[in-house]
């Protein structure tokens, strides 16, 4: 046995020792260690003290009369701006009397989504099922025109509920695209194979800011009057193959990762090219392009901001009207953190799922 | 219907320039089980395959139970489903259990339903020796199950003819007798069986005729008695002193 061998056995023979002794050992084992330790330790609990002093012990959280004359002269957190403009974050510009019918279509929407989640419902026609069921809800109640609900149209959309939708929506519309981008990529004949990749190149090169000003500003022009529909819908479509030429990529990094016994085993027991793809090459792919694949969802939730340069009120943009009026222009921080924690919440919850899922690949079980 | 299972005749297979099949005929009867050997590199695993069209075949001819393999799908489709194959390296699907990965070529493919399915996997696994890993994964089992899971789901779809290629070569020594054993078996029930293998205690024992490859062609064919004892071509008895020299 080496001497670093039998250290190391010395070592976990040993029961471990306290929590003080471990840090003691670690954190303050010699005078640089110590000194180190010490000034980091300060800077950590004067920046905790700091924030915690503004956000917390010094915040004016509600203002009774609805205007900023109480965070007037004060050091902390003026959260009183969100307590008057939380509506105003929330649902953008969307009727004031009607804001229920947004927040019932929000929570339609983030509902369906986490459904869409959990393993029960991972078979093609409930997800289409519960996705068709979801949009028509969301569409009865935030478009309104029936059961004595006046019709709200798409300008007046807008907050969390159309930051939401419109990336539902997005994704839904490009994960099937992706996968059939990336399927073609792989296509035996050399013509769908160039001409896909060709598109995805070109598509991937263009910044999203400019296809979402195609979609709505030019594309009117250039479409037969039939096609041309809803501006949401162009941007969302256009939004969606965005994403679409991503994700196609990295569910073709997915398949090209496979062994290649894998699909000839599928064929030599007489599997048509469908049956292969679907059960045994697709299922695959996922589970090994996971990690980038939650990554991509991640982005492309934050790239919803992007639909205010072409009129959407967005959460941030909504968020940026709240402290736009000039009585609440110095509340900026204040509303960037409530927004930025609605992001987290959203974006943490993805990751969180993400590990999940790889936890559950991990044992087998799809 | 004839009693030729496999019929090849003068084909040829090219990569590019390289010519890997050279003017290969081969009749494989019915119920006839040959063994194909020969050197790494010299187109045993390419032969086999080019007869359930993993790979084409350039000039000539195959014909597997009186259907011609060409360009047509649904006649590859068809002679596929009738020709099991059992892989070096297993290739069983990781994401399916190992009922699973019996079940869903005849559900899909012969159209069979999930109960009548599970019925006859199970048959063939207890055949083979595991019904009682049918729940778990194939990450979960050790190469010779793997395998021997591999040998059930070909099965499972009830082909007429299976093709080996090197069924034991990736596995660890302890472990070949088994798959070995289940071959062996498969053999005595009359299956038509088509082996590339190096196990020349295998081929002595079960097979018709065993046929030796060198750089894309056949060399030697002969039946094992005379293929061991009396071999004629020069580069036969080097590749058999060298594979039993030891």
């Amino acid at each position: 046995m080496t001497i670093s061998a039998t250290a190391a056995s010395i070592r976990n023979a040993r029961p471990r020792g306290s929590l003080g002794n471990r840090l003691r050992k670690r954190y303050f084992s010699t005078p640089v260690n110590t000194s180190i330790s010490v000034v980091g330790l300060a800077i950590m609990a004067w920046v905790i003290w700091t924030a915690f002093e503004w956000a917390v012990l010094n915040a004016v959280w509600r203002s009774p009369d609805g205007t900023s004359q109480v965070c007037r002269g004060i050091d902390g957190a003026c959260w009183a701006v969100i307590n008057v403009r939380w509506r105003l974050i929330l649902f953008g510009l969307f009727p004031f009397e009607e804001q229920w019918r947004s927040t019932i279509a929000c929570i339609v929407i983030v509902v369906v989504a986490i459904l869409s989640c959990v393993p029960v419902f991972w078979k093609p026609v409930r997800l289409a099922g519960l996705w068709v069921a979801g949009f028509a809800l969301f569409y009865s109640f935030i478009s309104g025109g029936i059961f004595d609900m006046p019709y709200v149209g798409p300008s007046e959309w807008g907050g969390l509920t159309l930051t939401v939708f419109f990336y539902a929506a997005g994704v839904l519309i490009g994960m099937p695209l992706a996968i059939c981008l990336a399927l073609m990529r792989r296509s035996e004949l050399p013509v769908i194979a160039v001409t896909t990749g060709l598109f995805i190149d070109v598509v991937r090169s263009l910044p999203l800011v400019t296809i979402l000003f195609t979609a709505a500003l030019v594309l009117p022009f250039v479409l037969p009057s039939f096609l041309i529909g809803d501006k949401i819908w162009r941007v969302i479509i256009g939004f969606a193959l965005f994403f679409a030429v991503y994700q196609a990529e990295i569910i073709r990094s997915g398949i090209q990762s496979l062994p290649k016994g894998q699909e000839e085993a599928a064929k030599a027991l007489g599997l048509s090219y469908w049956q292969r793809t679907t059960r045994i090459i697709l299922p695959q792919a996922f589970r090994r392009a996971l990690p980038p694949t939650i990554n991509q969802f991640v982005i492309t939730f934050k790239e919803t901001a992007l639909i205010v340069i072409i009129g959407f009120f967005d959460v941030l943009a909504s968020g940026k009207a709240a402290f736009g009026s000039g009585e609440w222009s110095f509340a900026w921080v204040e509303v960037y953190c409530f927004v930025a924690m609605i992001y987290f919440v959203f974006v943490f919850s993805l990751s969180r799922y993400g590990v999940y899922l790889e936890h559950r690949l991990r044992v087998g079980k799809l | 219907m004839t009693d030729v299972a496999v019929s090849i005749s003068h084909m040829n297979k090219y990569y590019g320039g390289f010519h890997a099949l050279k003017d290969v005929n081969l009749e494989v009867e019915k119920g006839e089980r040959i063994v194909v050997c020969g050197p790494s590199g010299s187109g045993k695993s390419t032969l086999i395959r080019c007869i359930n069209r993993l790979e084409e075949h350039q000039e000539g001819s195959i014909n597997v139970l009186g259907t011609e393999l060409n360009d047509d799908v649904a006649n590859i489709d068809i002679i596929r489903r009738e020709v099991g194959m059992v892989f070096q390296h297993f290739n069983l699907f990781p994401h399916l259990t190992v009922l699973e990965n019996c079940t869903l070529a005849p559900m899909l493919a012969r159209k069979i339903s999930q109960a009548d399915a599970e019925k006859s996997a199970m048959m063939f696994l207890e055949r083979v020796r595991i019904p009682e890993q049918a729940e778990k994964f194939p990450g979960e089992l050790s190469g010779g199950q793997q395998q021997r899971v591999a040998i059930a789901r070909a099965l499972c779809m009830k082909p007429e003819i299976l093709l080996f290629d090197e069924p034991t070569s990736a596995l660890d020594p302890e472990m070949i007798s088994e798959v070995l054993d289940v071959m062996v078996g498969l053999a005595s029930d009359g299956m038509t069986m088509i082996c590339v293998t190096h196990e020349m205690g295998f081929a002595r024992q079960v097979a018709d005729r065993v046929i030796f490859m060198d750089h894309g062609e056949i060399v030697e064919e002969a039946a094992p008695g005379q293929f061991f004892e009396a071999p004629k071509n020069e580069r036969t008895k080097e590749f058999l002193r060298q594979i039993l020299s030891h």
